[in-house]
């Protein structure tokens, strides 16, 4: 299990909850079994530009994307990207 | 029963609730912070609120309210299928279907597209006869990024609708948005190399008079226009009291399809309001002339109304609304004839429609 921190207005989508845990093998797995992974992926199931995504404090676009294999992960953290006005 | 205006911000919505008179205002809000509403609008047939939301990060959402904005619902996710080569970039008008049809909805979007609900807005699916036009092509993205922002139904006939989009044009369909026809004969797009394209037009607003449907009216980037033929051809009303063609929002008087509203501004490179006013214009003979409206307007002024920013409701006589991106929401009780602000210093407003509260 993995546990996948949502920033708070993501949070306030999910009914309240900032935490899910969820049994994933992969990283858009665990974005997919989310009640709220329509603001994280777009309608082709790909990250929306300005979310960011860090499995155990590394940054999974620098790595391989939603394919990060979550073996032996422990915590997903999804922040937005500074921007906007 | 009092009137509820649904205020549409740039960071949230508001609620404005009155009395029976339409004199004393209270403010609500702000609902669904985070969320820029580009249109709220509540439902006349069961009363349901409907949000066109969107954030710069999480992208665009409907969501759905039956008790008055104490709950939401989203609607599961909105797209485009791959085949079109387009993602959804931003949701723009919801609009209730026919009263035929309880549980239908349409929305419009950028880019360039219509989705209908038959389900009150809990999934929606793309109208591919409009999305995959076959003069897309010709159509051509302005700054509001080609958003479907109209959706007008003929009170008679569910199968009767009309479309504007940005940059693209006002398009009919007779057979419930399988296919379209553009109707923009003798629509200027002063912009294009021939001013008189079948498609490109830039429409700001399209609205249709709902006691005389084949009358429209529509603002435009290069005019205001009225036409009496569900859209085959359309007349050009300046020259004749309007100080500017450019502008945004329109509003229609409920009842006399021959009395409409439009807030000008001085032109496409200048985006405020003519004469340091803030002014409406009114036409009570079908645009042949126009009479400013100012009592109790500021001057000076220098505003700005978005498209989605003027509504009338059905009362008698016809209250008149609108909202400025400087955050201040004007009513008029009277037909335009006097205004009172019963709102400032709220976020830019995007949209502001009338429904009611009891």
């Amino acid at each position: 299990m993995v546990l996948v921190k949502l920033p708070s207005l993501v949070a306030e989508q999910a009914g309240g909850r900032r935490e899910f845990e969820v049994d994933a093998a992969t990283l858009g797995e665990a974005l997919r079994a989310l009640p709220v992974s329509d603001l994280l992926l777009d309608e082709r199931g790909e990250l929306r530009q300005l979310v960011n995504v860090y499995v155990d404090g590394e940054d999974a676009r620098r790595g391989r994307g939603l394919e990060t294999p979550l073996q032996g992960a422990r915590e997903i953290r999804i922040i937005a990207a500074v921007a906007g006005g | 029963m009092g009137a509820l205006l649904l205020v549409g911000t740039r960071k949230g919505l508001f609620f404005l609730r009155s009395d029976e008179a339409r004199s004393d205002w209270e403010l609500e809000g702000p609902l669904l912070t985070g969320w820029s509403v580009f249109h709220a609008m509540q439902d006349p047939r069961d009363g349901d609120l409907y949000v066109a939301g969107n954030n710069f990060v999480y992208g665009g959402t409907v969501q759905r309210s039956s008790d008055l904005g104490k709950t939401w619902v989203r609607s599961e996710g909105i797209g485009l299928p791959e085949e079109t080569g387009l993602k959804l970039e931003e949701v723009w008008h919801v609009e209730p279907g026919h009263p035929s049809e309880p549980d239908t909805l349409w929305l419009g979007a950028t880019p360039g597209a219509l989705f209908r609900s038959g389900d009150k807005g809990e999934t929606w699916e793309p109208v591919m006869g409009l999305v995959q036009h076959e003069t897309r092509e010709k159509w051509e993205p302005g700054a509001g990024g080609m958003c479907c922002h109209s959706v007008q139904i003929h009170p008679d006939d569910p199968k009767q609708m009309f479309a504007a989009i940005s940059a693209a044009g006002s398009f009919r369909t007779d057979d419930g948005g399988e296919t379209w026809v553009p109707v923009n004969k003798d629509v200027a797009a002063d912009f294009m190399p021939d001013p008189f394209p079948e498609v490109g037009q830039c429409v700001h607003k399209l609205l249709l008079h709902p006691e005389r449907p084949e009358r429209l009216w529509q603002q435009n980037h290069c005019g205001v226009y009225r036409s009496d033929d569900r859209g085959d051809n359309w007349d050009r009303l300046e020259g004749n009291g309007l100080p500017s063609g450019f502008g945004f929002p329109l509003a229609l008087h409920p009842r006399d399809p021959d009395v409409a509203y439009v807030i000008p501004e001085e032109g496409a490179e200048n985006r405020v309001t003519p004469d340091g006013r803030l002014g409406v214009y009114r036409t009570n003979d079908g645009g042949a002339s126009w009479t400013l409206l100012t009592n109790g307007l500021p001057k000076p002024a220098w505003g700005a109304v978005m498209r989605e920013g003027f509504a009338s409701d059905s009362r008698d006589p016809a209250g008149i609304y609108f909202g400025t991106q400087s955050g201040s929401v004007f009513v008029s009780a009277s037909e335009g004839e006097d205004w009172q602000e019963v709102a400032r210093q709220l976020p830019p407003i995007l949209s502001v429609e009338v429904g009611e509260w009891s």
